[in-house]
């Protein structure tokens, strides 16, 4: 708790693009914080986006489609689509990192 | 099914598809949905982006695609070889956003279409957008998966299209081969205000591709399968209806290119008529048709020479050889000779080649050499159509159209000519081959001509280095003399019309001689009658002068016996009777 990583340099980088409170949004929002609490918070890196207040970061990010989990770091990029309820790519996407961290 | 008065109560948006917006009354519905089902490769991404292209260039309304299947870099390359498409279209004003879900995209759990209509909705405020394509929308509704999520997204597709006034198009793959698709489609059908299906399938080894509207809310419309072409030009639909040209049809002549033919023809060809020449190879088709191209230059009337398996070159070439100077017209840009290759393509597509042409170039005047190129690769029932419609088409425009038609058969006159076009037309002319003494002759007979006057005389076709004309043929015994068998008798004519006029200079010579024979005679017999007139009075007067001496002489004899018979004795003894 000592040296904090500031967030640019924790080791996962992630965006979550949502739309405003449309359900599947919110669900993933709900599903995504459920398995990053898995985590140590300094390791992670959490940016989320609401497509309906800035609609230019998804047309300049390329993401189109919500609700979308980019993890952009470490490389290479993943993208996962869907509320993450499922589980299956957002574990894929977090436990794979954390083995090769570890 | 009721029809309502069209045109008023959907408002349309061109779609600038030639031959589309004609049979939909003006396009595709404005602020509505449009719905594209067709096979892999039958051109829903061409039309979709040909609709933002011509939306963007010709009537300032910018449009987005965004796509689902490929990227935007590969949509954008696909358009390159179109003459509206490629690079240029993001100056336009048609941007494509990349929704592409198949590569590196994982999916976990259900998803929507909330967030992508708010960015898309951000997007057309920023560019002006007026009309949307939703490229490969099956891609989307198979990661959606649910039956229940499908028709959820697809109801939120559509109500977000009609909130935002945007017009849109969404284009799905579909089995062609299928009559029936999955229910997904059916649900896709039933909320779209249109539905256009494109079809494609492979018939003698050539694409044919079709488009059909199977739907149009509040409207009517053709559900017929029409001719469907992806040419240069995009995609163009072969419909039968009039390219919108303005010339009226006309009583008026214009020269065939061949002096001695218009007089055959009392004057030339109508204005706005069709002119179907047909004749075996050899026979100097292409020659008329290209007299009557450079007669038309000549006015300075915009002419289109479509060339069937000659290059433009080649056909300027083998006609200056007779005189016919077509180079001239090409650089000043009234003619244009455009080549295409017969076999390459279905007639549906030559058709539609011809269709763009003549949209472009707008002539007044049009020769196909030969139009039965159509014909070839066995495509019996699309051909003689294909022939009709580019005649058909030229009718509607007013475009005078001189067409060639190969006949194998050299014979002339039968009836029966392989294409109902030599029937479709004005005029049908025929040339042949006479073979005669050795020769091949090239002999043109006016099987028909509406509405005008045409000699019914065969006459023989001439071509020199000064160019095409037509001389009398003659007929002897019910032969018909042509080539050096004409020369010869034009000879004898000749001959025969020297020597009369010879014979008749003789006879009158003659005459003459005759006359001066019996006018001589006269003066002769004149002098004799004079002569002897004259002897006749002197041997008158020497009669009388006799008597009187006798008289005299008597009286003497008398007194002589008397005095001296002696010296009379002779005289006594010769007239003894004398003596009493």
């Amino acid at each position: 708790m000592i040296d904090t990583p500031a967030p640019a340099e924790r080791a996962l980088g992630l965006r979550l693009y949502v739309a405003g409170d449309a359900p599947n949004s919110v669900a993933a929002l709900v599903h995504l914080r459920a398995a990053l609490a898995e985590l140590p918070a300094d390791r992670v890196d959490l940016e989320i986006i609401d497509v309906l207040q800035e609609p230019e970061r998804g047309l300049r990010d390329d993401v189109l489609m919500t609700p979308m989990l980019v993890r952009h770091r470490p490389a290479p990029e993943r993208r996962v689509l869907g509320n993450l309820g499922a589980a299956r790519a957002l574990r894929n996407v977090l436990v794979i990192e954390e083995a090769h961290d570890e | 099914m009721k029809r309502e008065p069209t045109a008023t109560s959907v408002q349309r948006m061109a779609t600038g598809i030639p031959g589309f917006d004609e049979i939909m009354d003006g396009g595709l519905p404005r602020g509505g949905v449009t719905v594209i089902l067709g096979g892999p490769g039958a051109g829903k991404t061409i039309f979709g982006m040909q609709v933002l292209s011509s939306g963007a260039r010709d009537h300032g309304e910018p449009g987005i695609l965004v796509g689902f299947e490929e990227s935007a870099d590969r949509i954008v390359a696909n358009t390159a070889g179109f003459v509206w498409g490629g690079e240029t279209l993001k100056a336009h004003g048609v941007h494509v956003l990349d929704a592409q879900l198949s590569q590196s995209i994982e999916q976990d759990g259900e998803f929507d279409l909330v967030g992508l209509l708010a960015m898309l909705a951000a997007k057309a405020k920023q560019v002006g957008a007026k009309r949307v394509v939703f490229d490969g929308l099956d891609i989307l509704l198979a990661h959606l998966g649910d039956a229940t999520l499908v028709r959820r997204e697809v109801f939120r597709l559509r109500d977000w299209v009609h909130r935002s006034g945007l017009s849109a198009i969404v284009t799905a793959k579909a089995d062609a081969a299928e009559a029936r698709p999955s229910a997904d489609y059916d649900f896709l059908q039933f909320m779209a205000d249109c539905v256009v299906m494109l079809h494609h399938r492979v018939v003698h080894g050539t694409a044919l591709r079709f488009v059909r509207v199977a739907k149009y809310r509040g409207a009517a419309h053709s559900a017929n399968e029409l001719p469907l072409t992806i040419t240069r030009a995009g995609i163009e639909i072969a419909a039968n209806t009039a390219i919108g040209l303005d010339y009226v049809a006309s009583t008026e002549r214009i020269s065939s290119g061949i002096e001695r033919l218009d007089a055959m023809l009392s004057g030339g060809y109508y204005r706005g008529s069709s002119v179907v020449i047909t004749g075996a190879p050899g026979t100097a088709r292409t020659s008329l048709a290209a007299a009557f191209a450079e007669a038309a230059a000549a006015r300075g009337e915009h002419t289109l020479y479509i060339s069937f398996d000659e290059s433009p070159d080649q056909i300027v070439r083998n006609v200056a050889s007779i005189g016919i100077d077509l180079a001239r017209y090409l650089q000043a840009g009234v003619l244009r000779v455009h080549a295409l290759r017969a076999g390459a393509e279905s007639p549906e597509t030559h058709v539609a080649r011809i269709r763009s042409l003549l949209r472009e170039a707008r002539p007044q005047n049009l020769v196909i050499d030969p139009l039965s190129a159509l014909t070839q690769r066995g495509y019996v029932e699309d051909s003689e159509g294909a022939a009709l419609q580019i005649l058909d088409l030229a009718k509607t425009a007013g475009i005078s159209v001189v067409s060639t038609s190969l006949l194998g058969s050299s014979l002339p006159l039968t009836d029966q000519a392989p294409l109902n076009i030599a029937t479709a037309a004005d005029i049908w002319m025929h040339l042949s081959y006479v073979n005669q003494g050795g020769e091949r002759n090239r002999a043109i007979t006016i099987i028909k001509a509406r509405g005008t006057g045409h000699s019914n005389q065969v006459r023989e076709l001439v071509l020199t280095s000064a160019g095409v004309t037509l001389a009398d043929v003659y007929s002897v015994g019910g032969e018909v003399l042509m080539g050096t068998l004409r020369w010869e008798k034009e000879n004898d004519a000749r001959r025969t019309r020297a020597a009369a006029q010879h014979g008749a200079m003789l006879r009158e010579q003659k005459a003459e001689l005759a006359l001066a024979e019996t006018k001589a005679r006269v003066v002769t017999l004149a002098r004799e009658q004079a002569i002897q007139e004259a002897e006749l009075q002197q041997i008158r007067a020497d009669a009388a002068i006799d008597v009187g001496h006798r008289a005299g002489e008597a009286d003497e004899l008398l007194h002589r016996r008397r005095a001296d018979p002696a010296s009379h004795s002779a005289d006594a003894g010769a007239e003894p009777s004398a003596a009493p």
